[in-house]
Order: structure tokens, then C-alpha cells, then sequence
């Protein structure tokens, strides 16, 4: 047990296509969430060494000066001696130099800023408050006062070609150390579907997905929707995708730990009424096993032969059609790791049923 | 009991006429408990219904009026199931001599008023016309009268006015059924009782719902079931009143219900005779005429597991559904089922249902086919139910297929929509009948296998609703008839093969790849689809390959949730099934039977 999530639920405005548990801020909503965040985590949390620390929403930063301060003491009880990686999620137009700064000082040691595009057009269709402007200048605010990791998100399959690489352009101009792009999934209860907007077909995504990838040959591309340059891998979003244990806490947040993993409320009078878990999975080895291939094969280069033969006692190339996918270059095999092709990664679901 | 005050009918009516309405008003009428025995009576019976688990099915009651201080029994003989299924009625009707005819005040005759008369006069049956709902606001007793007296001949004084919902009329109903509907008839000493329906006990087995017509039958007594000589040892007689009450005896024109132990569900034939296994009848009833199926489909199991389970499900559903017929048989495509027959299509539809509900089956069925009369080269002549059985063009010489008569009853201003269906369905036009002045009967011929996809739902659409429609099967007739295969990724998929005419040929292998293109998801690689007739290429479309399956989003709050996606992507496969190394959907085999372009 080495990390932490916190959900912070409350955002200035809704993004049209987001599915996340959210709500509007509000300021006496919000005090009355982080006493109830600070019971949780009080009441849960048992003292272990925490190496990475993700806060995120909602729009952690829509929180005020006093709150973010607030959630600093809470934080506080955790034991961040070896703390290595903490995240801090924000959008753009809730941040200023003063927020930014109190991050900073408080130990915030990577930025995850949700751009989507730099589009205006676009931006507005997503409900998004900013333009392409404030993106630099808080981008450039944030590199001043001393941040070195900033991850920026990228959104496609919303706009044409064109924007793509228009975006892709900015992106590349602004150097973060670490970009995801996610393709624009239209969910239910999300304006959007309400809307009735529909999915691109697939073979534009992955046309914008080829270009995606192609355009950001100077990154590392470590996980199917996500970017890095060299030593820049999310530590904390690893700690999901190697299948280890971690707390989740706040409204919705979900972690693992010992055996099970869990699902929080996302009933807020529950949640202050200390209710936090809603749902629990009991994971088997079994289970467990599964989880891991899901998991792992999302990454690059896969699953580590030797880590998955010692934590479970078995030869991953015998688990179930391991061997054949092989025998097919679906999964490629070689010393140390199985991993998804590259021609298969981006329908990796049909190799993970056959598989789990 | 005397027979010469016993009186036996069923109501007959065109769906939603109000004949469920009509018999509960007859029920309450006719009452022979006083209403606080009714209340323990039924709570008794619930209570009986709760322990043993099983629900006495209202087929048959036994009621008793006074009528000038005699006493009468009267069995009310429900007309099972939906009344569209004139052969369900026909066998009701065989343990009757009387019928109420209900017509709609506000709606007067429609096509299944006429088939259901024609069936009662086969079954020469006496008719007791009965306008119902004339409380309604809207009624048109006039006008309803007049096309019954055109119709059907009868006379203006002995139509009976009724609104079963107010009761207005029941008891000059009641009258009418005494000194109209005869008593029945003893023609023989020995016992003859007809099997007119049966239920499925799983205390009691099979429970016949019987007409006894001759002779008496006791408990204890010996019979035999004259279609295959099984014989039985009678634990259990009764009437339904309309709760079961069980009796010693059973005498010639009584209807009830006997149990007797039976399991095997072969032995049952519904419509056959019981008599004594000593003292037998020396003839089986005539019972009724046994339906000859006339829409046969595969019917599939979507798990292979579940073919076992789907035999027994069609067993139990033969019980009491005699017109029903299946044999196992094999698809190169999905394994193996049951070559179904039916009387049509909705027999087909509930059927398929009842499966999927009752029995919790996922089934695939294949697009429902005719019976082809096949006439070969060598002067021989085999019979064609299922459209990869049919030989090599080389050796058929012609191809008939049935033909139906349509009774089309819909308001004048639909003529024009009603006649260019019809046409579109290879229909020829024979003639019109004006109802009144506002409605008219059409009449067409029209091959059934036009009729067997989407003609139903078409005419509904086509005329607001307003048609009824009914049809009689009037014989066979050559046409240039070809089969059409379904290529999926250069293999021929048998499940989808259908026979169709020549001309109509290119625009239905258009529009059913097309469908499927639509239905079926991409694959990991193109798929084409062709529309094939022998070597010949009629229509060809191309699923393109797949290019993403993946979820984006894997963060912790995530990892639960799209665990349980996948698992649910796994679920999904298994519900499809692969022919060749294609995933083929359960709605594609559907699709087929539709003539339209999926929007």
C-alpha cells in the first residue's frame, strides 16, 4: 500500500460529456465535504508509508484559497516521508498564480490540467470557460513558480482532422512532460447523450488515434491513452495499471485494499453521514489474476513474466490462450514481458475476453 | 343429472369484442354460490393454489340457472388462448352445440367474427347473435344490426342487445341459450369422451379437460385413449365451478376434468377419444379436424446446452397445442434444433415466445418457410419445408407454393393502401365485398409466403390500424420459384437461405444484406455478404473490420466498472453464433423477414 486517491466532486461548470461524480461548487457544501473527507480518511486510514498522492474530481481546483488549505492539513495525517509523486488535478479557468503558488508550496509536484482542445468553438461545445489564451498563460504561470511535471489532457474525436492537428501543434509547442488523450466517449447521463449527440465512427477515432500517436513520436506512448517523455510515467496511475493497492477516498472514490476492492457512495448525505462504502468485491485469486492481465496488458510493455510467476505462481504463457495469441502476434512475447502488439492494442478488449 | 337440461357453448368474438367481459357477467349471473360461499370458496381455492403451486385454468365452468323453477346446467366452454387462432376456437367448439356470437356495437363485423361463425356452422353449431357494449356512447346498434342480418342471414328479432359491461340484456341472454341451444344428444351406450384440452399438474400430470358425450365415466373406472390405446386408471373427476370440485362421476354431456395419473405427455392427443378399456366404443369421435401446419422454422437453441430443455419446452407446449409440430434437425450454422411447424404466424410468434418466457430458453429462429410442392424432373414430387432442403435447380421441374383467400376488412378510404400491398405481395386481385357503406371486405390471393413476413405489421401501418385481417389456405400454384442463399464470408449460412419468386429476387437480397450489414458487428477482419442464387451474385455488401474494441479510461475509480464491461462483452459473444469464424447476432437470423431497409 503506497498510494492515495482523494475526490474532490465540485466543479465550477459541467462538462458536457463528462460522466465523473460531480456537482456544482459550492462553498458550504464544500467545508461540510472536507470535515467529512477528514473523518473518512481519519477513521480509515492506517498509517502506512504513502509514496503517491492523486487528487482529483471534479475540479479539485474550483476549491478556494481556505479550502485548499484546509485540504492541505488533512493531508497532513497521512505519512509522507517518502511521498515521490503528488498529483493535483485542475482546470483552467479556476487556477491563478495564488492557487498555483499555495499547490506548489504545499508539495504538489505535478500538475494534470484538463486543456481538451485549444479550439474555441470546441471548447465551448464541451462547456469548457476557457480559450486558447488562458491555457498559455496558465500553463506559462505554472512553469514560473517551479512546476516540472504537468500532464495535459487531450479530448479527440470531437473535433475534425484539421483542429486535431492544430491541437496536436499546441501541445507539442507547450512540452509538457506527459499528455493523455482520450477519445471522446459519449456516456449516459451525460449532456451530450442527453442531447443526443452521437460517437464518431471508429474508423475516424482511429484514423485521429494513428495520427495522435504518430505526431507525439517524441513521447513515450507507456499506456494506451497516455504520453510521457522519458522518466515522466504517472507513478500514482501505475499503481492502478500494475494492479496494487490503494486507498480511495472521498464521494465515488474507489480503492483495493487487503482483499477487496471498493466503491464509495456517491450519495453525498450518505457520505456525510459517514456511510463512504457503498459497494464491496471480494477478489480472489482468481479474480485477482484477471484483473492483473486487464490491467497490465494496457501498458506497453505488458505483464513482467517474472513479477506475475511470483506473485501468483504461474508461467503466464501457460494461462489460459496466452500461447496461442502469441502463436497469432496478437501478444508478443519476449524476455522479460508479454505485451498486446501494436496492430491489436487499440482493440485490445476482443484479445482481454479470450484471455480472462 | 338430466341431460335434457344441460346446456353447452363457448363465446365467440373478434378480439376485444368483450367476451372475457360477456362470460364474467354470465358467471356472476349464473352463480350458483351465494356470495359469502364464493368469498370462502376462493380463498379456499387460493389456498390450495399456493401449496400444490398451480393455477386452475379457467376452461371450462359449470354453472347452474333456475329457469321456471327447473334447474340447468350450463358449461360455458372458454375459448382458449387468443382468439385469432381459429383452431383453438374449432376444438372448443367440438365439445359444444351452442355459440354466442359477440359482435362490437361500436365496431360491428370484423374478419374474425366471419371465421369464427364458420366455424361454429361446421361444427353445426346453433349461433346466438349478441351486439355487445351498447351502452357505449358511440355504439351504432343500427348499423351493426344490419351488417349481421346481411352477413349472416340472421333475423333482426334474434339478435340479442347487450352490454355485459352494465348486465343490461344477460338475463334475456340466459333465457335465449335455454330454449335455443339444444341439449346434447346420446348416440351410444358405451363411453365417448372428447380430450379438448389438457393442463400440465406437476402433482397430478396431466389434467384432460374432457366432453363426455356418451356413456358415464366413474372414478376408479379403466380407460383408453383411442388414438394409441394407453389406458389409465381414473384417480380424480370434477367440474369447475369455476373452482374444482371434485365428483364420483361424470355423465353423457357433462363437461369437467379428469386426472389419471398421467406422465407422458406422448400419450395425449388432444382431440382424441376416451371410452372404457373393456366395454370400448366401437369409433373415436370426430372430434375435430386436425390442423395441418402450414409455416414451419427452425427453432435453435443459442446455448447448445439448451436443446434438452428446448425438446421438453415443445413437448409440454404440444400438450395442449396439438397443431404444433417439431423434429430435430440440423444446421450447418447453428447445430442442433427443431424443424417447428405452425398455423401461421402468430402461432408461430407466441410459441416462440412462450419458449423464451416460460421457459427461459434463448432461442434463434430461422425465417419461417411454406411448405413447397416440389415437382422433379424424374415425375416424382417431394414436399419442401425448409429452404436448404430444396434440390438442384438441374433436377426440379416447377415449384408450387400455397396459395391463402384474404377476408381484408377495412373502412373504404384504405382500399387504394390495402390494394398496393396486396400487389407488392404477388397478390391477384379476385373481388370486394361493401359491408356497409362505409366498409368493404376485400379479397385477393395471395401466395402464404408473402404473407409469412411482414404482411401483418404492413397492413397495420398501411391502414392506421383499421384492418382486420383473416385468410383460408385454397390450394397450390406453379410460380418460378428460386432459392437464395446468404453467403457471410464466402460461406453459405443455411439458417438464412430462403425461397423466393424470380422477379423479387434482386431486390430482396439487396435489402436482406444490407440488414445484416447493419446487424451484424465488424469483425477482426472484412466480411463480405453476398446474395447468392446458384453461382450467380445478386447483391454483395462489406462489413468493414473492426478497428477499435478498447476502453480509453482505466483509472482507479474505473477498474470495478470496466471489469464488469468486459464481462460483459464476454456475455454478449456467447450470445452470438459463430459460423465459419464469423460472430453472427441472434436479430440476424430475423432480420431476414424483413422487407424493408433498416433505418
Amino acid at each position: 500500500m503506497k498510494s492515495v486517491y482523494i475526490h474532490i466532486p465540485f466543479c465550477n461548470d459541467i462538462c458536457t460529456y463528462c460522466d465523473f461524480c460531480k456537482m456544482y461548487y459550492n462553498c458550504d457544501l464544500a467545508n461540510k465535504y472536507l470535515i467529512s473527507l477528514n473523518n473518512e480518511i481519519a477513521s480509515n486510514y492506517k498509517g502506512e508509508l504513502i509514496e503517491t498522492l492523486y487528487i482529483g474530481g471534479g475540479t479539485p481546483s474550483s476549491l478556494s484559497i481556505m479550502q485548499l488549505k484546509k485540504l492541505f492539513t488533512i493531508i497532513n495525517i497521512f505519512n509522507l516521508s517518502q511521498l515521490k509523486e503528488f498529483t493535483f488535478e485542475c482546470n483552467v479557468d479556476s487556477l491563478d498564480y495564488d492557487k498555483l503558488k499555495l499547490l506548489y508550496d504545499n508539495g504538489v509536484n505535478r500538475l494534470s490540467v484538463g486543456i481538451q482542445t485549444f479550439n474555441n468553438d470546441i471548447l465551448k461545445v464541451l462547456n469548457r470557460k476557457h480559450n486558447i489564451y488562458d491555457i498559455y498563460d496558465i500553463y506559462n504561470i505554472a512553469r514560473s513558480i517551479g512546476f516540472n511535471n504537468i500532464n495535459l489532457d487531450l479530448i479527440y474525436g470531437i473535433q475534425d482532422i484539421e483542429v486535431l492537428n492544430d491541437d496536436l501543434n499546441n501541445l507539442i509547442k507547450l512540452n509538457p512532460e506527459h499528455i493523455s488523450c482520450y477519445s471522446l466517449c459519449i456516456n449516459p447521463n451525460t449532456k451530450m447523450y442527453i442531447d443526443n449527440k452521437k460517437q464518431i465512427n471508429e474508423d475516424l477515432d482511429y484514423k485521429m488515434y494513428s495520427i495522435i500517436k504518430k505526431r507525439l513520436k517524441e513521447y513515450n506512448h507507456y499506456e494506451i491513452s497516455n504520453y510521457c517523455k522519458k522518466g515522466y510515467e504517472s507513478k500514482h496511475n501505475l499503481v492502478y495499471w500494475n494492479n496494487e493497492r490503494y486507498y480511495g477516498f472521498g464521494l465515488s472514490a474507489c480503492g483495493y485494499i487487503n482483499n477487496y476492492r471498493y466503491d464509495n457512495t456517491k450519495n453525498m448525505n450518505e457520505y456525510n453521514k459517514g456511510n463512504y462504502i457503498k459497494e464491496k468485491y471480494i477478489i480472489s485469486n482468481e479474480e485477482n489474476i484477471k484483473y492483473e492481465i486487464m490491467l497490465n496488458l494496457r501498458k506497453k510493455y505488458g505483464i513482467n513474466k517474472r513479477e506475475f510467476y511470483d506473485k501468483h505462481n504461474i508461467n503466464i504463457i501457460n494461462y489460459n490462450n496466452i500461447s496461442n495469441l502469441i502463436n497469432e502476434n496478437k501478444l508478443i512475447e519476449n524476455e522479460n514481458n508479454v505485451y498486446i502488439s501494436e496492430r491489436w492494442k487499440y482493440k485490445m478488449n476482443s484479445i482481454l475476453i479470450k484471455i480472462i | 343429472m338430466n341431460i335434457n337440461n344441460i346446456r353447452n357453448f363457448s363465446i365467440i368474438a373478434h378480439i376485444d369484442h368483450g367476451k372475457s367481459t360477456l362470460a364474467d357477467r354470465i358467471l356472476e349471473y349464473a352463480g350458483n354460490i351465494s356470495e359469502r360461499d364464493k368469498k370462502d370458496q376462493i380463498l379456499d381455492s387460493m389456498d390450495l393454489e399456493r401449496e400444490r403451486g398451480i393455477t386452475i385454468k379457467l376452461n371450462a365452468v359449470q354453472l347452474k340457472y333456475n329457469y321456471n323453477n327447473e334447474e340447468y346446467i350450463f358449461h360455458l366452454i372458454d375459448t382458449p388462448g387468443h382468439v385469432d387462432f381459429s383452431y383453438e376456437v374449432s376444438r372448443s367448439l367440438a365439445a359444444c352445440e351452442g355459440a354466442i356470437l359477440v359482435v362490437d356495437a361500436t365496431q360491428g363485423i370484423e374478419a374474425q367474427t366471419l371465421a369464427n361463425v364458420r366455424l361454429a356452422l361446421d361444427n353445426n353449431l346453433v349461433i346466438i347473435p349478441v351486439i355487445n357494449k351498447i351502452d357505449l356512447p358511440n355504439s351504432d346498434v343500427n348499423s351493426v344490426k344490419r351488417e349481421l342480418i346481411d352477413t349472416f342471414g340472421f333475423n333482426d328479432e334474434e339478435i340479442l342487445l347487450v352490454s355485459a359491461k352494465t348486465g343490461q340484456g344477460i338475463d334475456k341472454l340466459l333465457e335465449e341459450i335455454i330454449i335455443k341451444i339444444p341439449s346434447p344428444k346420446i348416440t351410444d351406450d358405451r363411453l365417448q369422451a372428447l380430450i379438448f384440452d389438457s393442463i400440465y399438474d406437476s402433482y397430478k400430470g396431466i389434467i384432460l379437460l374432457i366432453r363426455v358425450v356418451n356413456g358415464n365415466i366413474k372414478i376408479g373406472d379403466t380407460i383408453k385413449m383411442m388414438a394409441n390405446n394407453s389406458t389409465y386408471e381414473v384417480i380424480e373427476l370434477g367440474v369447475y365451478t369455476p373452482i374444482s370440485k371434485s365428483k364420483d362421476v361424470l355423465t353423457s354431456g357433462e363437461v369437467g376434468y379428469l386426472c389419471a395419473q398421467i406422465k407422458k405427455i406422448d400419450d395425449i392427443v388432444v382431440g382424441d377419444t376416451i371410452t372404457h378399456n373393456k366395454l370400448s366404443a366401437v369409433e373415436p369421435l370426430i372430434g375435430y379436424k386436425k390442423m395441418k401446419p402450414m409455416v414451419f422454422c427452425g427453432l435453435y437453441p443459442i446455448d447448445s446446452k439448451d436443446f434438452e430443455d428446448l425438446r421438453e419446452a415443445l413437448e409440454k407446449l404440444k400438450l395442449n397445442d396439438s397443431a404444433l409440430s417439431y423434429e430435430p434437425e440440423t444446421s450447418k450454422a447453428l447445430g442442433f434444433g427443431f424443424r417447428c411447424g405452425f398455423l401461421g404466424l402468430l402461432h408461430m410468434d407466441i410459441i416462440e415466445e412462450r419458449i423464451e418466457r416460460e421457459f427461459n430458453i434463448n432461442l434463434i429462429a430461422t425465417s419461417p418457410s411454406v411448405i413447397y410442392d416440389v415437382y422433379l424432373t424424374d415425375g416424382s414430387n417431394i414436399n419442401v419445408e425448409n429452404p436448404t432442403k430444396l434440390p438442384d435447380r438441374q433436377m426440379i421441374s416447377r415449384i408450387e407454393e400455397p396459395y391463402i383467400y384474404t377476408n381484408i376488412f377495412v373502412p373504404s378510404d384504405f382500399i387504394g393502401s390495402v390494394m398496393e400491398l396486396c400487389q407488392n405481395k404477388r397478390g391477384n386481385y379476385i373481388s370486394m365485398d361493401y359491408i356497409d357503406d362505409k366498409r368493404v371486405n376485400i379479397h385477393y390471393e395471395i401466395p402464404l409466403s408473402e404473407i409469412v413476413y411482414d404482411f401483418f405489421d404492413k397492413l397495420k401501418s398501411y391502414t392506421k390500424g383499421y384492418a382486420s385481417f383473416d385468410y383460408d389456405i385454397i390450394g397450390y400454384k406453379a410460380n418460378d420459384l428460386v432459392k437464395m442463399d446468404i453467403l457471410i464470408n464466402g460461406e453459405s449460412v443455411d439458417a438464412l437461405s430462403i425461397i423466393v419468386h424470380k422477379d423479387f429476387a434482386y431486390k430482396r437480397g439487396k435489402i436482406i444484406v444490407e440488414n445484416l450489414k447493419e446487424i451484424i458487428p465488424r469483425q477482426l477482419f472484412e466480411v463480405p455478404i453476398q446474395a447468392v442464387i446458384g453461382s450467380k451474385v445478386l447483391a454483395r455488401a462489406d462489413i468493414k473490420a473492426m478497428r477499435k474494441d478498447v476502453i480509453a479510461k482505466c483509472y482507479g475509480g474505473d477498474i470495478t466498472r470496466k471489469r464488469k464491461l468486459l464481462e460483459k462483452q464476454k456475455e454478449g459473444k456467447k450470445r452470438m453464433k459463430t459460423v465459419g469464424s464469423v460472430e453472427i447476432p441472434q436479430e440476424a437470423f430475423l432480420s431476414i423477414l424483413s422487407m424493408d431497409e433498416r433505418k
